[in-house]
């Protein structure tokens, strides 16, 4: 599904990704990990195409697409999914208009005519149901006054009405209590199927407690420096970063 | 020709009291108003007036499709070709009549003009304790070549009536129109009023309107401006405050294009304690289009615990575009609450990123959140009708097929 080769990308002059390589295949959950300012967050950046960052080598394919070449709407169409890190507040747009909007504007770019009001309003009180979600938060503006616990919510509430193929859940954990981290990971489980896949960005094993991946990856430096199993994030819980990252610099 | 010569030739031609040829002749002396004069230091009339036009010509009849096409749909309508007066709706306990010649003190040029020369216009008397039912739609339509009207119009609102209006002036010619119309507005005890002004009108059309609202004590007034057309349009919004408890509230929305201009001067005098007054004008300037906004108030000496905010924001999204927002705040009571704020923009890169990771493409994510910008505006407006209508003109003038009603 996702083949990325030898990227390398970065800000302005400042090189961050120093050559990833990373297959994902569909019906696969992937962690990445890693320590502050490892890349994990501009990778995530790059794959949904903020141009703020500048690709300077390697490829990303998505289902047989160069995905380098797509503005991020049309990604989004393709079905990449980003949750953001830190979600966007847009005072002047509620939730359910936006979701509304962005619902269409998909379908659109697939030559479908809108989803009628009556069948997209069931489709979100189905999702609100399985977030735990209340009743009057669609009418509130989008993550304006949210707590960080809700606006990680609305990152997966999205996921879940837009149906990605691959959703990047970018630290979609940090900052959250742990029933809100079990409701949102139990949101990620219950979407998971054969034909989508999942990227788990996270700083924390806690997660992974409650979103198996079936692959984790150590992100440093702008490489990937170790891949393993679901072993390897609890072995990092215990000895931490050090052991793996000493050995990288030695090389 | 140009204006003043167009209008001294028919001013020739009529007779008017010596009362209005003093006016018409302070005018003629003093001229129009240009960027020397503080009040019109940031929008040019030059052009304007140097034009020729032809000065309350009469025109074609309309025909029920002209009237159908520009209304909002509404029952109970007003309807004014090239000045004349041509229908008014049936309402229990409101008196329509056509013009009526009212005095205003002023030294305002326009408002000279209009006192000298108008004689077109409509007089509203609203009887005490009626609560109108629905809305009153009010049309002007303009069918001559490079005309210029002049309308003087007059609400009289008793003590705890009720009632809602909409206007809009439209230019159903291609060529260019010019409306210099002026309106008053007696807010009686304990009324509660709501006037909404849809100036969308075609690309050559000018527009100067000036409305003078009186408040008597704990009435309400809310006036909304939605600029979307026209190619000139400056608005003179004076609120006087003749009473305790009065509320007064302004939205203003313009999505300017091309080399559109929209100017708005608010004034709210604040004469007496325990009023409020509520001012949010937001402006999104494209193209080559060019925002004034001036906003004073004014809280005298025994206008104490008042309360007055005003805002206004503003979102270039053009390289060429630009606003001029100057607030001016004259406070002489002590115990007021007063604030003003004013922003100017470009679009929140990050939300456009946002929303664009959604699927939205990035002319309907501009137009999104150019919406969510001026939604607060919006929102105001108690009138379905007219916030449909606004969004709807918004998402034209955004050239984008979206439905902001959720």
């Amino acid at each position: 599904m996702l083949k990325i080769k030898d990227l390398k990308a970065g800000i302005e002059d400042n090189q961050i990704l120093n050559g990833i390589n990373l297959e994902v295949n569909t019906g696969e959950v992937h962690a990445i990990m890693g320590p502050n300012g490892s890349g994990k967050s501009t990778l995530a950046a790059v794959i949904a195409g903020k141009d703020e960052y500048e690709v300077v080598g390697g490829s990303i394919d998505f289902e047989g697409e160069d995905l380098l070449e797509l503005a991020p709407e049309e990604r989004a169409h393709k079905g990449v999914f980003l949750s953001f890190q830190y979600p966007v507040e847009i005072p002047g747009i509620s939730v359910s208009n936006f979701i509304k909007t962005s619902i269409t504007e998909q379908r659109k770019a697939k030559g479908m005519k809108p989803m009628p009001t009556k069948d997209l309003l069931k489709m979100m009180r189905e999702k609100m149901e399985l977030l735990n979600i209340k009743n009057g938060y669609l009418s509130r503006n989008m993550n304006e006054g949210f707590s960080g616990g809700e606006k990680k919510r609305n990152e997966i509430f999205q996921m879940a009405m837009l149906e990605p193929r691959l959703s990047i859940l970018d630290e979609t954990d940090s900052g959250l209590d742990i029933d809100a981290l079990r409701i949102v990971a139990n949101g990620v489980n219950k979407l998971k199927c054969k034909d989508n896949a999942t990227v788990v960005i996270t700083h924390y094993q806690r997660l992974l407690d409650y979103i198996v991946p079936d692959f984790v990856h150590v992100l440093y430096n702008g490489r990937i420096i170790k891949s393993g199993g679901k072993e390897l994030a609890h072995e990092l819980d215990q000895k931490g970063y050090d052991w793996i990252t000493k050995e990288a610099d030695n090389q | 020709m140009s204006l003043i010569e167009n209008l001294k030739s028919y001013s020739e031609g009529i007779k008017i009291s010596s009362n209005k040829n003093q006016l018409l002749n302070s005018f003629f002396e003093k001229g129009f108003p240009t960027i020397q004069d503080e009040e019109w230091k940031y929008t040019s009339l030059k052009k304007l007036i140097s034009e020729d036009y032809s000065i309350e010509k009469n025109g074609s009849p309309l025909s029920h499709l002209d009237i159908s096409n520009h209304s909002l749909g509404f029952k109970n309508k007003i309807v004014f070709s090239d000045g004349k007066l041509i229908s008014t709706p049936k309402i229990e306990g409101i008196t329509f009549s056509d013009f009526s010649d009212f005095e205003c003190s002023t030294s305002d040029p326009f408002l000279q003009l209009n006192s000298a020369l108008a004689n077109n216009g409509f007089t509203i008397k609203v009887d005490s304790n009626t609560i109108v039912d629905g809305v009153i739609e009010i049309l002007f339509f303009t069918t001559t070549e490079n005309s210029f009207n002049q309308y003087r119009n007059q609400i009289i609102i008793k003590d705890n009536a009720e009632v809602k209006f909409v206007e809009k002036i439209q230019n159903l010619g291609s060529s260019t129109s010019f409306v210099n119309h002026f309106t008053q507005i007696d807010c009686g005890k304990n009324t509660n009023v709501e006037y909404n002004k849809i100036q969308n009108n075609t690309e050559k059309s000018k527009l100067i309107d000036t409305m003078n609202i009186f408040q008597k004590e704990d009435s309400t007034c809310n006036i909304n401006t939605l600029i979307f057309g026209g190619s000139f349009t400056r608005n003179n919004l004076n609120f006087e405050q003749n009473g305790s408890n009065c509320e007064s509230n302004m939205n203003g929305v313009s999505i300017l294009d091309k080399n559109q201009l929209a100017d708005n001067h608010t004034f709210v005098d604040h004469k007496q304690p325990h009023c409020t007054s509520n001012e949010m004008y937001k402006g999104v300037y494209l193209g080559n289009s060019k925002g004034v906004f001036n906003g004073k108030i004014m809280v005298r000496q025994d206008a104490q615990k008042i309360d007055a905010f005003q805002s206004n924001n503003n979102l270039l999204l053009s390289e060429n575009s630009t606003i001029d927002s100057k607030p001016q705040l004259e406070i002489y009571a002590d115990d007021v609450k007063c604030s003003h704020g004013c922003t100017i923009g470009q679009l929140d890169e990050d939300a456009l990123f946002y929303m664009r990771s959604r699927g939205i493409g990035i002319t309907e994510a501009k137009a999104v959140l150019t919406y969510a910008f001026a939604s607060e505006a919006i929102e105001n407006i108690s009138i379905l009708e007219v916030k449909l209508l606004a969004q709807k003109l918004l998402a034209k003038k955004l050239n984008v097929d979206l439905d902001f009603s959720v």
